[in-house]
């Protein structure tokens, strides 16, 4: 099945001599047109230095012979990205990456290397292509990066850890993945019944081959999206698209003879069915199936090379609702039925921000007897080793604490019920607010016929208290809630109940000019009993470890100062505080301390 | 006015959309995923013990004997029947939480050698991995199963048998029940002690069929026609049997010793654990033609004591052979 990428340009080059009127996609998230700035070599970049001390106190340190109770790390990062700019419609950039790890002198731990490389531009005025390190997302169901766990509205004083884990990982913001590629979009504007094509198509290699027995795998697919003009007094319009995301090793690289195959299609609508007096209603949906193998590839002596399934599973996905904007009022509000089927795979889609089955990056084993430390808000704050944008080619472990209901976000297999979202943000207005929830059921047992049943509520909101109260200083609050509940009828070992409640606090306040002071705290308590599964073969379940029990806390509190010298480069002291208790082991309690500064430049 | 009748239209074609992916998306698979929660963190307990339909089973005339038994959850349960007599042990295997038609019958075959014989056998049901109780049921065998194939020799007396004991080092061997037979009463016993004439060779027996004529072979294809026998190792170090197929080479349809063409099956070193084995072979293996295997006329075993490995004096050397019979199309089953 290689026929997506081949088919894509075919359609691609049939196209583009019909274009009438082309334009140029809008490339989502500010990155600079590659004709917005005239020719030249200009130099930007991000310098980072930051320096903490971690202890390590609780019950069971004081009972830790073992263990040592304090370190301290730390790096000094420069990335310098030189971009080039021959002519107005071409762009070429790298960024060389220059660390050295706090101690590490005289060479001892300093890096050089080349973190991005990428060239871009334009076609004949038409035709937008990028090669390179590029981000991408397409739909939720087909290439797509989930929401982090952990939290829902950070507040400010954790976001700069965030915000390393996130240049680090190349997490934008807007849900895309990073991929090593090429990817080709264009659009064309019509006078009639339609008013834009768009058309985009990429093909990205997620992994090289080793020359033996893993094979190079790639990505490929793209969308071609059609926008109606707007008809009749009610302002009617159809925005059409379809899309492909195709995952597959090639089994010609190195000496594999076996691989994956996932091809995933959807279609998509948003009809608009009203748009009156500020007041909006829109059809929405997504639709599509995907069908996931593994292949393996024969080679007799005296025959042409044959390719065959070992394992096939396909399956289908349904998300279809209403959604009202009322605009004045500033309220956005939808009403989803979903049903994504428990055989659905989407490796682009599906795959998670965290990796639960990584080591922690600091202190991962703790206590006498050297026990694997759960993984925590601390370390899903800050630490960037148990963070990845890999694409994996089966679900991924997740913990059911952070994220139970969609822990592979809403392409989260074998779901069925009903979501709903709003949105708060008025025109002008301080307060934005925003509420998401969930009342799920499975569709498939999970060793049992009896099925669970999932309730999530996550609300957010933005509370600007210096605009409110009209002072000349930055002054804002966040919070964040999240309250999940998993429930499962049937005999005693087939039951389960579990709940977990994630609170999210923020305040920031601009003491002095420029000077903030910078207070949060984060607590999440969970209670109650889950069966997480093992996966294989994409998403079968292969084995039920142990009951996952829980009845524990903890908290992540932080107070601290930052200094903005400009808009994009800060400094910032902190102190945060990180509890652990579980009822069940009180003698495991432990609690983290760390102090650390941290200056931050964009230039 | 246009856009009056697009809107019934763009809802037709929107209710249209949703119906069909609606249609599509909502079949999936619904049968649980994974192992049964219950089989594995359920809490174990025998229901019913071990119990069979019927309490005397006749496996000649074809009957069987189906076991039934509950458990709590699925799991990993063993049937063990043991011959009380013969020793003999039948093991059915199976995951489940119900012994029934389907996966708890006995048609009398035995998993480990002997054959079980008309005794009475107990049958005991356990589960290793929850170290359950055991719980039994006993059965009386009136008539063990008949093996499908020609019997050349099961030495239970009346056999045609030359005994080649020609330096004397035979010690207590010929037709014996010393220890429970591979296949009925009695087996042959080869033992002695290389030490008359130290050459390696202990003794010999010729086994002629009851006819004293060619042996009627269930096929006449080589490569279809398989020659077993069961081998009893008493674990006496240094010992070799080596069997032979006689043929008839001269065409007067019978045995005549040192005439004959000898086909060897191999040498068999006879130190495995003490118990029966059952040895097999297509004759083809042996080197016969169809023309060959048409005129079997006889079976040479030889006692061979390992000489370059013997200490002085050598120690005795000794095996069992019985049930030496031909099949066609397979080995023998157990």
């Amino acid at each position: 099945m290689r026929f997506p990428l081949r088919h894509a340009l075919l359609l691609l080059a049939l196209v583009l001599p019909l274009g009438v009127s082309a334009q140029g996609t809008d490339t989502p998230g500010g990155e600079p047109e590659a004709e917005a700035t005239g020719p030249g070599i200009r130099f930007n970049g991000l310098g980072r230095t930051f320096i903490q001390q971690t202890d390590l106190g609780g019950t069971l340190a004081e009972a830790d012979t073992v263990t040592s109770e304090t370190r301290a790390d730390g790096e000094f990062l420069l990335d310098l990205a030189v971009n080039a700019q021959p002519n107005r419609v071409t762009e070429v950039q790298g960024v060389i990456r220059l660390r050295n790890e706090f101690g590490g002198f005289f060479g001892s731990g300093v890096t050089v290397e080349l973190r991005e490389l990428w060239a871009r531009g334009i076609i004949a005025d038409a035709v937008r292509y990028r090669l390179g390190d590029m981000n991408l997302a397409l739909t939720p169901y087909t290439v797509f990066l989930p929401d982090e766990d952990g939290t829902v509205n950070t507040p400010e004083i954790f976001q700069p850890q965030r915000e390393i884990i996130d240049y680090e990982e190349f997490y934008t913001g807007r849900n895309e993945r990073r991929f090593q590629g090429g990817r080709v979009d264009f659009g064309l504007n019509f006078d009639q019944v339609l008013s834009a094509v768009e058309v985009r198509t990429f093909l990205a290699r997620l992994r090289g081959t080793d020359f033996s027995t893993t094979p190079t795998r790639l990505l490929s697919g793209g969308r071609v999206g059609a926008t109606s003009r707007p008809i009749g007094p009610f302002g009617n319009q159809a925005t059409l698209g379809a899309n492909l995301a195709y995952t597959w090793d090639d089994l010609e690289s190195g000496d594999a003879n076996s691989g994956i195959r996932n091809i995933v299609y959807t279609f998509d609508a948003d009809i608009r069915l009203l748009d009156q007096d500020g007041l909006a209603l829109h059809l929405k949906g997504e639709a599509g199936e995907s069908i996931a193998a593994v292949r393996e590839r024969m080679e007799p002596a005296d025959a042409e090379p044959t390719e065959e399934n070992l394992f096939s599973d396909d399956d289908t996905f349904i998300e279809a609702g209403l959604a009202a904007d009322l605009k004045g009022a500033g309220l956005n509000v939808s009403a989803m039925f979903v049903n994504v089927g428990p055989e659905f795979y989407s490796a682009a889609a599906q795959s998670k921000r965290v990796d639960y089955g990584r080591a922690l990056g600091s202190f991962a084993r703790i206590g006498n007897d050297r026990a694997a430390r759960r993984f925590g808000l601390f370390d899903l704050s800050r630490d960037e080793s148990i963070y990845t944008f890999r694409v994996a080619d089966e679900l991924m472990p997740y913990d059911p604490r952070y994220s139970n209901t969609l822990p592979y976000g809403r392409a989260t297999p074998n779901r069925r019920g009903v979501r709903v979202d709003a949105a708060y943000a008025p025109e002008g207005g301080p307060i934005t607010a925003g509420l998401e929830a969930a009342f799920l059921r499975e569709i498939r047992g999970q060793g049992t016929e009896e099925l669970k049943d999932f309730l999530l509520v996550r609300a957010e909101a933005d509370v600007p208290i210096g605009q409110i109260a009209s002072l000349d200083r930055r002054i804002g609050a966040t919070l964040g809630l999240q309250v999940e509940n998993t429930s499962r009828g049937g005999v005693p070992v087939e039951a389960v109940d579990l709940t977990s409640v994630l609170f999210e606090a923020g305040l920031s306040a601009e003491v002095y000019d420029r000077l903030d002071v910078l207070l949060g705290a984060t607590l999440r308590q969970s209670s109650g009993r889950d069966y997480v599964p093992q996966y294989i073969d994409f998403n079968d379940i292969r084995r039920f470890p142990a009951p996952f029990v829980t009845d524990d806390q903890e908290s992540l509190l932080g107070a601290g100062i930052r200094y903005r010298f400009a808009d994009q480069v800060y400094l910032t002291v902190q102190y945060q505080s990180y509890s652990y208790g579980d009822d069940a082991t009180p003698e495991d309690d432990y609690r983290l301390g760390q102090v650390f500064a941290l200056y931050s430049m964009n230039f | 006015m246009p856009s009056l009748s697009f809107t019934p239209r763009l809802l037709t074609a929107a209710l249209a959309l949703v119906v069909i992916f609606g249609a599509t998306g909502c079949d999936h698979v619904t049968d649980p995923d994974g192992p049964r929660l219950i089989d594995t963190f359920g809490p174990f307990a025998i229901g019913d013990p071990v119990g069979a339909d019927r309490a005397t089973v006749d496996f000649a005339a074809g009957q069987q004997v189906v076991f039934s038994g509950t458990f709590s959850k699925q799991v990993d349960w063993v049937l063990e029947i043991t011959g009380l007599e013969s020793g003999a042990v039948r093991r059915i295997e199976g995951f489940s939480d119900e012994l029934n038609a389907t996966n708890a019958v006995w048609q009398g075959r035995t998993t480990n050698l002997p054959f079980f014989k008309q005794e009475d056998v107990e049958a005991a049901l356990f589960v290793p991995s929850e170290n359950s109780d055991t719980t039994r049921v006993t059965i009386a065998v009136d008539a063990p199963r008949t093996y499908p194939g020609n019997v050349f020799s099961d030495f239970e007396g009346g056999e045609d048998i030359f005994i080649g004991n020609f330096e004397f080092e035979f010690e207590n061997a010929g037709i014996s029940n010393e220890v429970p037979a591979g296949e009925g009463e009695t087996f042959y016993l080869m033992r002695g002690t290389d030490d008359v004439v130290r050459n390696f060779f202990a003794g010999l027996i010729d086994v002629r069929p009851d006819n004293g004529g060619i042996f009627d072979v269930p096929t006449t294809v080589p490569e279809d026609l398989y020659f077993n026998f069961m081998i009893r190792s008493f674990e006496t170090d240094f010992t070799i049997a080596v069997v032979q197929l006689v043929v008839d080479d001269n065409g007067t349809g019978a045995y005549e010793l040192d005439q004959d063409a000898i086909f060897p099956f191999g040498d068999i070193e006879v130190d495995f654990e003490e118990g029966w084995r059952l040895f097999s072979k297509p004759v083809s293996e042996l080197g016969l033609s169809e023309e060959e295997a048409q005129n079997i006329v006889g079976v040479r075993v030889v006692l061979i004591s390992d000489a370059n490995s013997q200490p002085t004096p050598a120690l005795q050397v000794a095996f069992g052979i019985d049930y030496i019979t031909f099949t066609a199309g397979s080995p023998l089953e157990l």
